[in-house]
């Protein structure tokens, strides 16, 4: 109730305002995890204040990591407080951390605060604020921290003892204002002294007396008895952290009940000390009168009064919560440091990188072996981010020295599934992978299906279809030719860029697949593209007029057959040197990275070598070749190009068409029986006619001869 | 417990560090709109004393500070300038606000050089993710800086000669200037 005062308006106090540093909420996470569990008994901490000092904002109570105790120990209630210096001094807190959101709202905030008051008002009766005046600004905190979301509410209060009635404010203005020149020279320098010093920096309430000659000391307060015998002028200052130029600042609330408390005065004078850039600024800082007129009984022992101080939010007095995902969720740091690195790229040496279509890309890979694991690791370093791995095998005990994805515990117990033990892999390797595994086998040519099993391969066939559809970019990463024959066919029907990777002992094969027979590159009518091709063997021209790069199987006379049975053991181990699997890999997805900046993209001609003669090529990633055969044994590469075969068993347009017609059905046909595709495309045809020549040329050599046959 | 070697140097590992800063003078109130909506208690806690003493403001500035550090990068071997941009309450600024407060001709010349961009990184000593001046470039921008100037050539360079010179390209970035006094200073 406030006693309406003739001598002046009451005294109104601005706000402490509180700033809580990230890393202060690191390490509660740190400890809550590490130490603290479910323990949600209070916590000691230290807070960090100093005197206003930038021209536009004032200065907080500030909390950073080192606020929270190092030690946990059983002793908490009494942990020493951090250093600090000159710019942070520090300050007594408590925290009460809380388990869950619903415990945080439950608390009882009136009685903590006055909990809190309390010791405050303990320490004022028994001394021990006199002697360590940064006890007068104790505060408390109370949180609760979402560590799934990394989202903390939070909240505090800065218990303030309630003068009543409340103090009246005589007089304030500016300290030089109120100062001579003289005293406010010496007022500066003293205090100064007073901030530089590192036993006093941290001591945020103090005496200032002037003698009668204008000299200034400042002194602690539990001087105050001596300050009186000698009668100068006495004002009590302490660093103000408000900025604002009517009214002083938080800490002033508490200072002045302590003034009432301990030397019973009814009029104090008051310097709210600010700086400016690190200096005393008497301009800046103000000099008042108060009056406290509280009664005797107010200042009694046992008759605590009533305390205020819970922190408004932007006027309100509500909790105030932060979302710290950014920084701190590990999961958003890896996505956000692998974008950088890429950035980097495109910064310093390609500034055509386009991020965007490799985030964006869709890359199936079919094999999860020791191709399909490098491949997977190569996309993810290029920013790719969505990728589905099919293979029907399980990990065998051989296979984690060579397939980079997997390790002993995917063999254990019979051996997980590849594509399932990928995906885990890629996941753990980066959280914000989008990978599927698919176990599933391919279904091939030259390995006849058994009538009971037809309907689960033709639903094989259906999902490979679809798998393909859905995405952007085919990885053919098998361990047999015939393996490949299907996927093929259903890439050169959707036109889908198609990379395949072979390999041999000491060599191996990496080539992008030509477009589909029936793309286009440009708006041409398809009455022009059958008119071409009715003119025989134009098939393999496409409707700009233009050859088709071949795919795996352009070069081939025969079609795929099965090509396991009959093997010896080391043939069917698909041995290679260890060397070359991942070169092979590496270079698939430089080369899917090279279609995918080329203008023409799939259409994109097969370059041999670069045209341009001062060495730089046209496109800022290099050429693009179709074929890279690449010798180990030699330590050499060479690049070659492949038009598409007219009577290619997989992407010809006769196949191709075929399989438009009749779908699954043709697929069980030339499934079940390889010759088929053989006299569809008319490689029977081919081959009659080659032998017959042969015939003719050797009629005049031995018969025996005859019978080398030279397998292609 | 491991035996600590007796170290020969007394020498002790730190860095710079400016912190609480505030790059452009504030605006007032126009931050008003742009204040995020931050998930609220759902329960205000009401105080059952009304305290007349209490001066209560109600403006939400969201003014950015900045604390930056210059540490040394022993694998480049050029001083680094790390930062972070934070406001009033504590709450970090991503990349991207970073971007729309920093003075203008410098989100510029980030962009138009290849000598300098941005990014995140853990502090070496503080252990959080901090932002930081790519120093890949520095050597070679600060060679071209000390070619042209003569007496470099004779006497060689102090540190504090280096550093100035290098906080002085450096720190046009983030908008510092360095006074022409303390330029003059040999």
């Amino acid at each position: 109730m406030a006693a309406h005062d003739s001598e002046g308006s009451i005294l109104v106090f601005a706000q402490f305002q509180s700033k809580v540093d990230e890393g202060f909420w690191h390490r509660l996470s740190s400890l809550k995890l590490n130490k603290l569990g479910i323990d949600d008994s209070p916590i000691p901490i230290t807070g960090f204040y100093a005197p206003w000092s930038h021209p536009q904002v004032p200065n907080n109570l500030t909390l950073l990591a080192q606020s929270l105790p190092t030690e946990l120990s059983e002793q908490s209630s009494t942990a020493a407080t951090s250093h600090g210096n000159r710019n942070r001094c520090p300050v007594q807190g408590t925290l009460y951390n809380m388990n869950t959101i619903e415990s945080f709202h439950a608390l009882d905030k009136k009685n903590l605060l006055k909990e809190e008051a309390k010791k405050i008002w303990d320490d004022m009766h028994t001394g021990k604020a006199v002697e360590d005046s940064a006890l007068l600004s104790r505060f408390l905190l109370i949180s609760f921290a979402d560590l799934k979301n990394w989202t903390f509410h939070y909240w505090f209060a800065f218990p303030a003892l309630v003068l009543d009635p409340p103090a009246t404010l005589v007089d304030l203005r500016r300290a030089s204002e109120y100062f001579s020149l003289e005293e406010a020279e010496s007022v500066s320098a003293a205090c100064n002294e007073w901030r530089n010093s590192s036993f006093t920096a941290e001591v945020p309430f103090f005496l200032v007396s002037i003698d009668p000659n204008s000299q200034a000391t400042v002194k602690h307060l539990k001087d105050w008895e001596t300050c009186q015998s000698d009668g100068h002028k006495l004002l009590f200052g302490f660093y103000d952290p408000c900025h604002l130029p009517n009214n002083p600042g938080w800490p002033l609330r508490n200072f002045l009940a302590l003034i009432c408390v301990r030397w019973s005065l009814k009029s104090v004078r008051f310097l709210c000390y600010r700086e400016n850039r690190g200096f005393a600024d008497l301009g800046l800082s103000l000099v008042g009168e108060a009056l406290i007129t509280v009664s005797q009984g107010w200042r009694e022992h046992q008759c605590l009064p009533n305390a205020v101080g819970w922190e408004h939010n932007k006027g309100r007095q509500v909790s105030r919560c932060i979302n710290l995902a950014k920084s701190m969720d590990p999961t958003r740091l890896a996505i956000s440091a692998a974008d950088l690195n890429l950035k980097l790229m495109r910064w310093r040496a390609l500034p055509s990188l386009n991020l965007d279509a490799l985030s964006s890309i869709k890359c199936l890979l079919l094999g999860a072996g020791t191709l399909g694991c490098q491949v997977a690791r190569m996309l993810l370093a290029w920013g790719v981010r969505k990728i589905t791995l099919l293979d029907n095998g399980r990990v065998a005990m051989s296979n984690p020295l060579r397939q980079s994805l997997y390790t002993l515990d995917d063999c254990l117990n019979g051996g997980e599934f590849k594509a399932t033990a990928a995906v885990k892999s890629l996941t753990r390797i980066f959280p914000a992978v989008d990978a599927e595994g698919i176990v599933m086998a391919i279904p091939m040519p030259g390995h006849p299906v058994p009538n009971h099993e037809e309907d689960s391969v033709l639903e094989d066939c259906r999902r490979l279809h679809d798998l393909i559809d859905s995405h952007d970019a085919v990885f053919l990463l098998t361990d047999t030719r015939e393996s490949r024959w299907l996927p093929t066919l259903l890439c050169a029907n959707t036109n889908k860029i198609t990379i395949t990777a072979a390999l041999g002992f000491d060599s191996f094969l990496v080539m992008r697949h030509g477009a589909g027979p029936f793309s286009s590159n440009h708006d041409f009518r398809a009455e022009a593209a059958n008119a071409l091709s009715a003119i025989g063997n134009v098939a393999r021209i496409d409707s700009d007029g233009r050859q088709r790069l071949g795919c795996y199987f352009c070069n081939d006379v025969i079609a795929p057959i099965d090509s396991t049975a009959n093997r010896t053991l080391d043939q069917q181990c698909t041995v290679t040197r260890p060397g070359l699997a991942p070169i092979a890999s590496a270079l698939a997805v430089e080369l899917l990275v090279g279609i995918l900046h080329h203008p023409q993209g799939i259409f994109a001609d097969g370059e041999v070598a670069n045209s341009s003669s001062n060495g730089s090529s046209e496109q800022p990633l290099g050429i693009l070749p179709h074929q890279i055969r690449g010798s180990l044994s030699q330590f050499s590469q060479m690049m070659l190009v492949g038009h598409s075969s007219n009577s290619c068993t997989a992407c010809s347009s006769t196949v191709v068409s075929e399989y438009q017609e009749r779908g699954m059905e043709f697929i069980i046909q030339a499934i079940n029986h390889p010759t088929y595709l053989e006299d569809l495309t008319g490689l029977t045809e081919l081959m009659k006619s080659a032998s017959s020549f042969n015939l003719d040329w050797d009629n005049e050599t031995d018969l025996e001869e005859d019978d080398d046959c030279v397998q292609v | 417990m491991c035996k600590m070697q007796e170290s020969a140097s007394t020498m002790v590992e730190g860095y710079l560090s400016l912190e609480n800063i505030i790059l452009r003078s504030i605006e007032e109130e126009h931050d008003e709109l742009s204040c995020p909506q931050k998930e609220e208690t759902s329960c205000s806690e009401k105080e059952e004393l009304i305290d007349i003493a209490t001066l209560v403001q109600s403006n939400c500035s969201k003014v950015p500070y900045y604390d930056l550090h210059i540490i040394y990068s022993a694998s480049y071997r050029v001083p680094v300038l790390f930062f972070r941009a934070y406001y009033g309450d504590g709450e970090p600024l991503g990349f991207n606000e970073i971007e729309k407060d920093l003075p203008a001709h410098s989100a510029k010349a980030l962009l138009d050089s290849k000598w300098m961009f941005i990014t995140q990184e853990e502090h070496p000593y503080l252990n959080r993710p901090w932002f930081k001046l790519h120093p890949c470039g520095t050597s070679e921008w600060m060679k071209l800086l000390f070619h042209v100037d003569v007496s470099v050539a004779k006497n060689g360079v102090t540190v504090e000669l280096y550093l100035l010179s290098w906080l002085s390209v450096v720190g046009q970035v983030v908008g510092l200037r360095i006074p022409l006094e303390m330029l003059n200073q040999q």
